[in-house]
């Protein structure tokens, strides 16, 4: 979905448009059908999104408070149980110790692929234009490979036989033996490999965003500082650093919002093994729901996830809202 | 001088060290899947496939039902391209160019569809489409990628409508031509790279796109590219020739498009965000 992909970039293209188009002002009739006419083009989407997404939230917050299960789907019968899901889930050590490794799991992929992908924006503009070039070719091609890809290929790498990785680090030396050495053995390693592969695909987008930034700045600025003599330390302290604020904001909140959500990356690893050591919120709900055939108490859980997810939108849409004057 | 040489080749190194971390999984999928069987699974890896062989590639295209994934992705990918596209193009017009009570609402509402956690609607979905007897068909995936990638089909064609001067249409409607006309002899044109980029999205959305094409289809005959491949360890066993044939084959034509429209990509998110 977005996220595979999405993942790979969803940069909304934004272009500031021009003010103006064409306003109506008149009050007589014909005025008032043109106005109208302004908003047939958007029944379609409009449709869409009330159909095909309004409908599906509303529907998880009535069936959160349904006992929903194979049996009442085929028999179309309606259980209103009330909070008995949420109880349920709330009293669930399971659901607790999966909420918080989610949010762990999240905020350390959201912090290496920010500090990652920042020293690579740094490092792109410090390097020559030959050595830039390569570097860009090889961020696009991690960014372009689909997160599927990148799970199958992850997984040949870290193989315990055969894999690359262990030959490498047993070679190196200063690490010690790795010949037959499982990644997969404990929830722990097998995160750090997950962690790896989500970094190597989403550090490409931070850094091309935060060096399109550093670029953006106007050279005034850079110029003006100059002249009055800040050194190179000041001027990246006082101008590049505030300047580039508010988009490292934006990033930070997407990759919030993608990492806490994925799925497809750690479900091709080990299916949330070892021992569902590696179950986040989505596994979760996944095994609940569609392998467990609870959908009641798979949609409790899908709210608590937007729910807790809101409270990363909320502050995103409001810096959206700051950065964009059009919106 | 010589602290300023110094500091270069550090930085190249580093350099250096980034592009091998990037580029290496890509490669060695690859590589493996130009390798002759005899040189996959050995202790010390062999770098180079040489003498490369296709071997890998035939065993991958002859399994069972390859050809019906690749036509299923084909259909759905192209399909949901083509609805987005519509729909979203009607929209990005009616935002971009004219000002009405609602606007900045309806944008709120595309971007918060943009954020839409489709991860965790999944159980809703399969209920609704359950509802419309949609499951286990084709139409289901195609509706669900239409959602997901209708939100930033409008967003992007909308900045890129509004890139185009709005003189230029009024200039042919003073000439003579209709709303419409203006449309399609003017914007049209100048829009189509923007609907090159936009388009290449959705497709590799769709052409990506694994848990909902997962859990919706039961039928071998209905599953997608993504299913399949996320489902040939089970079927391959240690074939990792195989596996990274298959990968490089689904992989190929999202490398090739997303080449085509990375810098539009980029300039993305940053554009508002940097205080000037």
């Amino acid at each position: 979905m977005v996220e595979g992909q999405a993942e790979t970039g969803i940069g909304p293209a934004i272009v500031t448009p021009r003010r103006g188009g064409a306003p109506a002002h008149g009050r007589s009739a014909v005025a008032r059908a043109r106005r109208l006419f302004h908003y047939l083009p958007l029944l379609p989407s409009l449709f869409a999104f009330l159909v095909l997404l309004g409908y599906p939230v509303l529907l998880a917050v009535v069936i959160s408070f349904q006992r929903m299960g194979l049996r009442e789907l085929v028999q179309r019968t309606t259980v209103w149980i009330g909070f008995q899901n949420y109880a349920s889930i709330l009293a669930d050590p399971t659901f607790w110790a999966v909420a918080i490794r989610t949010l762990a799991f999240t905020a350390f992929n959201v912090a290496l692929t920010m500090i990652l992908g920042t020293l690579v924006a740094l490092l792109l503009g410090a390097l020559g234009r030959w050595m830039r070039l390569a570097l860009s070719i090889s961020l696009i091609l991690a960014w372009a490979t689909p997160a599927l890809t990148a799970s199958v290929i992850f997984q040949w790498l870290f193989d315990s036989k055969f894999g690359v990785v262990n030959w490498a680090l047993t070679s190196v030396g200063i690490f010690g033996d790795y010949t037959n050495h499982s990644w997969f053995a404990t929830g722990l390693s097998t995160f750090a490999v997950i962690s790896l592969l989500i970094a190597w695909q989403a550090i490409p987008f931070v850094a091309f965003s935060l060096r399109a930034g550093i670029l953006s700045v106007p050279s005034e600025q850079y110029e003006a500082a100059r002249v009055d003599g800040a050194t190179d330390r000041a001027i990246f302290r006082r101008i590049t650093v505030p300047s580039l604020l508010p988009l490292f904001m934006i990033l930070t909140f997407l990759s919030a919002i993608w990492d806490f959500k994925v799925f497809t990356q750690i479900w091709t690893v080990r299916q949330g093994g070892p021992a569902g050591e590696t179950v986040t919120l989505a596994i979760y709900a996944y095994l609940k729901g569609i392998a467990g055939a609870q959908y009641g108490l798979a949609s409790a859980v899908a709210v608590v996830m937007v729910v807790l997810l809101a409270l990363v939108l909320i502050p995103y849409i409001r810096t959206m809202l700051r950065t964009q004057e059009d919106l | 001088m010589k602290p300023r040489r110094l500091r270069r080749i550090v930085v190249n190194a580093i350099g250096l060290a980034t592009i091998i971390a990037f580029v290496f999984p890509v490669y060695w999928m690859a590589s493996t899947a130009f390798k002759q069987p005899g040189d996959i699974q050995t202790y010390v890896p062999k770098f180079v496939p040489f003498p490369p062989t296709l071997d890998n590639f035939t065993t991958a295209v002859t399994r069972p039902y390859f050809p019906d994934y690749l036509r299923n992705s084909l259909v759905i990918s192209i399909s949901t391209v083509v609805l987005a596209l519509v729909v979203g193009l009607l929209a990005a017009m009616a935002v971009a160019r004219a000002r009405f009570r609602g606007r900045r609402s309806f944008l709120l509402l595309v971007v918060v569809a943009q954020m839409a956690p489709f991860e965790a609607l999944l159980i809703p979905m399969y209920l609704v489409l359950r509802q419309a007897n949609l499951l286990n068909q084709i139409p289901a995936l195609i509706l669900t990628y239409f959602i997901f990638t209708l939100p930033f089909t409008i967003w992007a064609l909308r900045g890129f409508i509004a890139g185009i001067p709005v003189d230029l249409e009024e200039a042919a409607m003073v000439d003579g031509a209709n709303r419409f006309q203006a449309f399609w002899h003017v914007v049209l044109p100048l829009l189509a790279p923007g609907l090159v980029a936009t388009s290449i999205f959705a497709f590799i959305t769709a052409w990506n796109e694994f848990l909902y094409a997962y859990v919706l289809m039961r039928d071998t005959a209905n599953f997608t590219l993504p299913v399949w491949l996320a489902t040939f360890r089970t079927a391959f066993g240690t074939d990792w020739g195989g596996t990274m044939a298959a990968s490089t084959l689904f992989t190929l034509p999202v490398l090739v498009f997303f080449l085509l429209i990375q810098n539009r990509m980029v300039g993305g998110v940053t554009a508002g965000a940097v205080k000037g």
